[in-house]
This record gives C-alpha cells, sequence and structure tokens, in this order.
C-alpha cells in the first residue's frame, strides 16, 4: 500500500518533470548558456573578427570612467520613471472604466485597445513617426487647427524621449490594462455590495477595496514594467537611433552601438552584465518594498 | 457581439498576416562538393540592382558549368552591416565574396579578413582604375577591395521655386544660407540635409571641410586635426541650418531619397549622383537643376566620392575562384561595369575606359552637370574606423540639436579621436 503510494509520488513528479523539461530546455540553450557565455567574453577584448584576448577585468575598469554609458544608464532611469507610473495608472484607470461599461461594449472597447499590442514594434514605430512628422504629420495638422505651436516632437532634443514614451505607452497599454480588467472581475461584487451599506461608492470603493485586492496584480505589473523599460531598444532604434544629439540614447541601444557599430564585443558583454546586474537588484528591491507590508 | 468578436478575431488574423515577414531561407555551406567550388556570395543591394547582380551570377554561374557555382545571397542594408556580416564572420561562416563600404573597410581590413586582390587584376586592368580609387582600398600595400564605382554629391534643386522665390543658384556659402532661408515656408523645407547620426551624415559634410582644405586627420592618418579653426567654422555652418529651421530636424523620407525634392517638399538637397535616374524616371513632371556644393570665401570645390565595394574573405578556401569572380564582374570586360554605372544606377565608373566609352550617357541632361563640374573636385570617401566616425558624427550632432558652438564640439570630438588613434 504504501509502496504503491510512493511510486505514484514518483511518478507524478517525472510527468512534472517531462512538462518543465522542454521550456528549461529552452531556458538553458537560449538564455543561461548565453549569460554565461556573455560574462566570459566580457572578460576579454573581442572584436567577433579575430580572436579573444583575455584582458581580466579591464572591461569593467573602463566602464567607470565611461561618460557616456552612465548618461545613458541616466536617460534610462528617467525613462522609467516616467513611464513606469503612466503605464501602471493609465492601465489601472482604463480597466476600471472599462469594468463600469455595459456588457455590449467592453469587447470592442478591449479589441481596440489592444490592437495597437498586436502591431510588431517596428511597424508602430513607423506608423508614429509619420503622425510626429514636424512637417506633415498628423498631430502638428491637428495643433493647427486648434491654433497650437508647431512641435518638432523626435526632432528636438527636448521632447524626443517623451514622444517615445508615449509611442510605447500605447503599445502596451492594453495589454496591462486586460490583467488588471481580468483581476478586477475576480473580486467578489459582495465586497461592493456590503461597502455600499456602509455608504463606501464611487471613489471610496476603488481607494479601500479595488485597490487593495489589485495587489498582486500591481506588483507584478510593476516589476514587469520596470523590466521591460530598462530593455527597451526597438522603437528607439527604429524612430531615433539615440539623437538627436544622444537625448534618446537608452542602455541598451549604447550596448548595440558598442557590440555591433564599433565591433566592441568584449566591452558591449561588459556593459550588459552591469545592466543585468542593475536590472536584478532593482527588481528585488521592488519585490522587497512591495510585498513587505503583507 | 457576435459580429464584433467575429470583426476582432479578423482584424487581429489581418495583422498577424501582414507582418509576417519573410525568413531567410537556411544557406547551404560553402565548399567542395563533386569538384564544384560553390561560393557564398552576400549583398545589401535591393531591387534593380539586386537584380544585376542575380543576373551576373546566373551568367557567371552558367558560363563556368561543373567548375565554380555561386550562392547569391541579398540582406537589408542595415542588418547586413551591423549583424548578418559580423555575427558570421565570429562564427567563421563569412561569405566568400561580399561587398563592403568604405565605412567598414578600416574595420575588416585591421582584422584580416580581407584578401589580398593585387595579383588578381588582368594585365593592364589595375592601371585602367583611377589612382584615388585603387588607393582607398589599399592597405599595408595590399589591395584588398574592388572598386566598381564612385558616386559624387551635388547641390540639387527645384527650378521652378528658386525663379519664384527670386533666388539665384546658389555658389558661395552665403549665398545658399540665404537660399535656404528665403525657400523656407511652412510647407516646404529651404535645404533638406540628412539628420540622423550615421556614417551618411559625415558623408555629406566632409565636402564643407575639404573646401577650406581642412580634414578629419593629418597626412598619414596618425594624428587628429579636428581642433582645427576649419572644423569649427563647417561645424558651425551645418548646425546654422538647423538651429535657424532651413534645414529640418527630422525627415519623412530618407536624406537620400528623391522623395524631398520629388514630392516638393524640399527646394533643395545634397544628394548624390544615384538621385539623377529616379528623378528622371519617377519625377519627370518637375524640373530639377543641379550645381556643385557652393564652396566658402576663398574655398576650393570639393565633393565626395562614395561607393561600395567588392571583397573576399580572405578566410575562405577558395580565395582563387572568389577572386576571380569579382574580377570577371568589374575588372576584365567594359560591358559589366558600363551596364552597373549607367543603365542599373548613375554612377561613375572607377575605370577610364568605361567612363571614356559611356561618354555620351555621362553628358546626358544633369549627369553633364557632374562630369563637367563637379567630377574633378572628388575626394574619395575617408575609410575612418567606428570610432572616428561616430566622433565625428556626434561633433555634428551637437552642433545641430544641442546649442553647443563648432570649436566646443570639435575640441571633445578630437580628445575621442585622438583616443581612438591610440587604442
Amino acid at each position: 500500500m504504501k509502496r504503491k503510494g510512493m511510486k505514484r509520488k514518483l511518478n507524478e513528479t517525472l510527468t512534472a518533470y517531462g512538462f518543465l523539461l522542454p521550456n528549461l530546455l529552452g531556458l538553458t540553450l537560449f538564455v543561461f548558456v548565453p549569460m554565461v557565455y556573455a560574462f566570459y567574453v566580457s572578460l576579454h577584448e573581442w572584436n567577433a573578427l579575430s580572436p579573444k584576448v583575455f584582458i581580466g577585468f579591464d572591461n569593467y575598469k573602463e566602464m567607470a570612467s565611461d561618460k557616456e554609458w552612465w548618461n545613458s544608464v541616466y536617460r534610462t532611469l528617467i525613462f522609467t520613471v516616467i513611464y513606469v507610473p503612466l503605464l501602471f495608472a493609465g492601465s489601472l484607470f482604463f480597466a476600471v472604466m472599462l469594468n463600469t461599461m455595459r456588457q455590449r461594449f467592453v469587447g470592442v472597447a478591449r479589441t481596440m485597445f489592444l490592437l495597437p499590442f498586436a502591431i510588431t514594434s517596428v511597424i508602430s514605430a513607423v506608423i508614429w513617426m509619420f503622425l510626429y512628422d514636424p512637417r506633415n504629420g498628423f498631430i502638428n495638422q491637428f495643433f493647427d487647427l486648434v491654433g497650437l505651436p508647431n512641435q518638432q516632437f523626435l526632432g528636438s532634443t527636448d521632447q524626443a524621449l517623451l514622444s517615445i514614451i508615449i509611442v510605447i505607452f500605447w503599445i502596451n497599454l492594453g495589454y496591462n490594462m486586460m490583467i488588471f480588467l481580468a483581476s478586477i472581475k475576480e473580486i467578489p461584487i459582495d465586497y461592493y455590495e456590503a461597502a455600499k451599506i456602509d455608504g463606501a461608492t464611487g471613489w471610496k470603493a476603488f481607494w479601500h477595496i479595488t485597490f487593495p485586492l489589485l495587489r498582486p496584480t500591481s506588483i507584478f505589473i510593476l516589476v514587469v514594467t520596470t523590466i521591460g523599460s530598462f530593455q527597451v531598444f526597438d522603437q528607439i532604434m527604429v524612430m531615433t537611433k539615440g539623437g538627436p544629439a544622444n537625448s534618446t540614447m537608452v542602455s541598451v541601444l549604447y550596448i548595440y552601438k558598442q557590440g555591433f557599430e564599433f565591433l566592441n564585443m568584449g566591452y558591449a558583454s561588459a556593459l550588459a552584465v552591469v545592466l543585468f546586474l542593475i536590472i536584478f537588484v532593482l527588481s528585488l528591491a521592488q519585490l522587497r518594498l512591495y510585498t513587505k507590508k503583507d | 457581439m457576435k459580429i464584433w468578436k467575429l470583426f476582432s478575431i479578423l482584424s487581429i488574423a489581418l495583422i498577424l498576416l501582414f507582418q509576417a515577414g519573410c525568413s531567410d531561407s537556411s544557406s547551404s555551406s560553402s565548399g567542395e562538393k563533386d569538384g564544384v567550388v560553390t561560393l557564398k556570395f552576400w549583398d545589401m543591394h535591393t531591387d534593380a540592382e539586386k537584380a544585376f547582380f542575380e543576373d551576373l551570377v546566373k551568367e557567371y554561374n552558367a558560363a563556368n558549368e561543373g567548375k565554380v557555382k555561386i550562392e547569391y545571397t541579398a540582406f537589408n542594408q542595415s542588418d547586413y552591416s551591423n549583424t548578418k556580416l559580423p555575427v558570421a564572420f565570429a562564427n567563421d561562416e563569412g561569405p566568400d565574396v561580399f561587398m563592403v563600404s568604405p565605412g567598414d573597410f578600416t574595420k575588416y581590413a585591421e582584422s584580416n579578413i580581407l584578401a589580398d586582390l593585387n595579383s588578381y587584376f588582368p594585365e593592364g586592368a589595375k592601371e585602367d582604375f583611377l589612382p584615388a580609387s585603387i588607393e582607398a582600398v589599399t592597405y599595408d600595400d595590399k589591395v584588398l577591395a574592388l572598386p566598381y564605382e564612385l558616386e559624387l554629391l551635388g547641390l540639387y534643386y527645384n527650378k521652378k521655386m528658386l525663379a519664384d522665390a527670386g533666388v539665384e543658384v546658389p555658389k558661395t556659402w552665403d549665398e545658399l544660407k540665404s537660399a535656404a532661408e528665403k525657400l523656407t515656408t511652412s510647407d516646404v523645407a529651404g535645404l533638406v540635409l540628412p539628420t540622423d547620426k550615421a556614417a551618411y551624415l559625415n558623408f555629406i559634410w566632409y565636402p564643407f571641410l575639404w573646401q577650406q582644405g581642412g580634414n578629419v586627420l593629418n597626412e598619414d592618418g596618425t594624428k587628429s586635426t579636428f581642433n582645427s579653426p576649419e572644423v569649427a567654422k563647417a561645424l558651425d555652418y551645418w548646425g546654422s541650418f538647423f538651429q535657424d529651421g532651413q534645414a529640418p530636424s527630422k525627415l519623412q523620407y530618407g536624406p537620400w531619397d528623391a522623395g524631398n525634392l520629388g514630392t516638393g517638399s524640399a527646394a533643395m538637397s545634397i544628394v548624390g549622383t544615384w538621385l539623377v535616374p529616379v528623378l528622371e524616371k519617377d519625377y519627370a513632371d518637375t524640373e530639377f537643376g543641379l550645381a556643385p556644393i557652393p564652396v566658402p570665401e576663398g574655398g576650393k570645390p570639393a565633393t565626395d566620392a562614395g561607393g561600395w565595394k567588392m571583397a573576399v574573405n580572405a578566410n575562405s578556401e577558395h580565395v582563387d575562384e572568389a577572386a576571380k569572380f569579382i574580377m570577371w564582374c568589374f575588372a576584365e570586360d567594359k560591358s559589366r561595369p558600363l551596364k552597373w554605372a549607367t543603365e542599373v544606377k548613375f554612377a561613375y565608373s572607377p575605370r577610364i575606359s568605361v567612363v571614356e566609352e559611356g561618354q555620351a550617357i555621362y553628358d546626358k541632361g544633369l549627369r553633364k552637370v557632374f562630369t563637367e563640374e563637379i567630377y574633378d573636385s572628388a575626394i574619395p570617401e575617408p575609410r575612418f574606423g567606428p570610432e572616428i566616425v561616430d566622433a565625428v558624427g556626434e561633433a555634428m550632432q551637437q552642433v545641430m540639436f544641442g546649442d553647443v558652438s563648432g570649436e566646443d564640439a570639435a575640441e571633445e570630438a578630437h580628445k575621442k579621436i585622438e583616443e581612438a588613434l591610440n587604442k
């Protein structure tokens, strides 16, 4: 009897690992091995064309005094500080709004919000380049109509980063909103009814019921969005290539430049390792901070 | 509800359908099979230019049936330079024959990727090439690539717009500046120049520096001369077009594209020879003029001679066959380089005999201006390493968008260039 139970347990364990295996293999092959290899490369001077030369931690020492790199990290931080709260608040707001909408409109609205997410990032970047065009773009033409002064958008050092943030916000809003919406739907209606009896509706109900109960979802979205914002690349690559005058040169773009334009593969790998550490520490800190209060 | 559901599923399916890009077909490795040598040939041309090379390969394969087989693959240009080639070479899977731009030449030459072609030139062929064009691909006394085109720059303009504004064709810097100012309206850009940091940005700017006798490096390329007053002056002049709003800070078409002038959204633009056939073919209704790039007071005319080159992978197992192929393409018969430079696109062949052969075409329409007024002032596009290209580009970005004076931007770049040279 006991033996049979053990056997079943073993079977279950095997099955579980069996199901995990394909994913684990993929992760090992395409994530863990390249990560270790990147660290190995970061200890070398290597231009991808000639053999690697071991130089110890020289790449890391060079990084310490690389002004352009730290500027790019600073710019990434600015991006994060604007983008993450904007996306968080925006998707939560629209999720709550959608939740109060009549059922038959919800499906349409949901689809519309999600559509940008279904477009390849490069294509959406190109669409927005047309909108942002200072001369013939729709946005400036609209500004003309309502009597606002024309703007340079991607051609201005002050506006380029913000313009890009808006595009990425537009892309990801729908997806994050869906996650919030799904969690809101899970909140038992009884809570709201009880609150109603106590006289708490609208804003109060949101603040005391919806928001606290969305806590796990909120943490998930905040952490994932922060990580994503440190990895922003494709839209910037397409729209400004880091310009004008480096005003949108974020960390990943700088790594790309070092790696694939200058062919400093070793140095680029060292930068990537450091960026990984920054993201890792930041995510851990976030998780710590948000879960501590529970 | 149901209809909406169907609609949304359909629309998502449609979007996915449109996005389905073409995937690379797996390329078979080069090597030898049944005595047939297979060579990989990588390219970054598109459209008619790609078709030209496809035809060349077909012709060559047919003529060498049973001996050599060339497999041709074309990539998107930015993927080609920044991803495909470095990754392939890093994995020892580089193509046997490939195209190299002046911007990448030094990088590959330094890494011993390029095979010496000196001994493969047919009898007397090397002497037929313009000395400057061979010099531009010579490294340590080795000829490491085969030039097959020279693309020159000039100032294109819309004749009607200039006439309407009462503007003469500018010949000096001051005239260009005031012409750009007069021609700029809310719908039309006075002068279109490149905006984004890239090798192309520097390429268009170098003539302004050379006109005053300035340069990025000294004669033998060992020291930076970027902190000279000529550099500062050229930077300030270039930046002023952007600061004063006469050159758009963001473009809808590429700065090399005929669309800027063709659609009437620009009155003038500094672009290369490749624009001539496009303007003739796609925008035949509008009259365009062409002039040499305006010179500063006391300066001398100058323009770039750019253009890609063909190269052979030094690590290939079949350097001989690969080198023979590229010589066949552009160094032997006159018909192929002539077709390339006059029918497929408009450029100058680096071969003297080919240009003579095509004299009638080189005097047609706007080409005449290039041939008679611009050709003699051409200087080969510099082949600086990527760090120097970046430093120069950064200085330009600073004067264009960063409110920095030419002198300060030049000083900053000068330090970076010195650092790159000392590496």
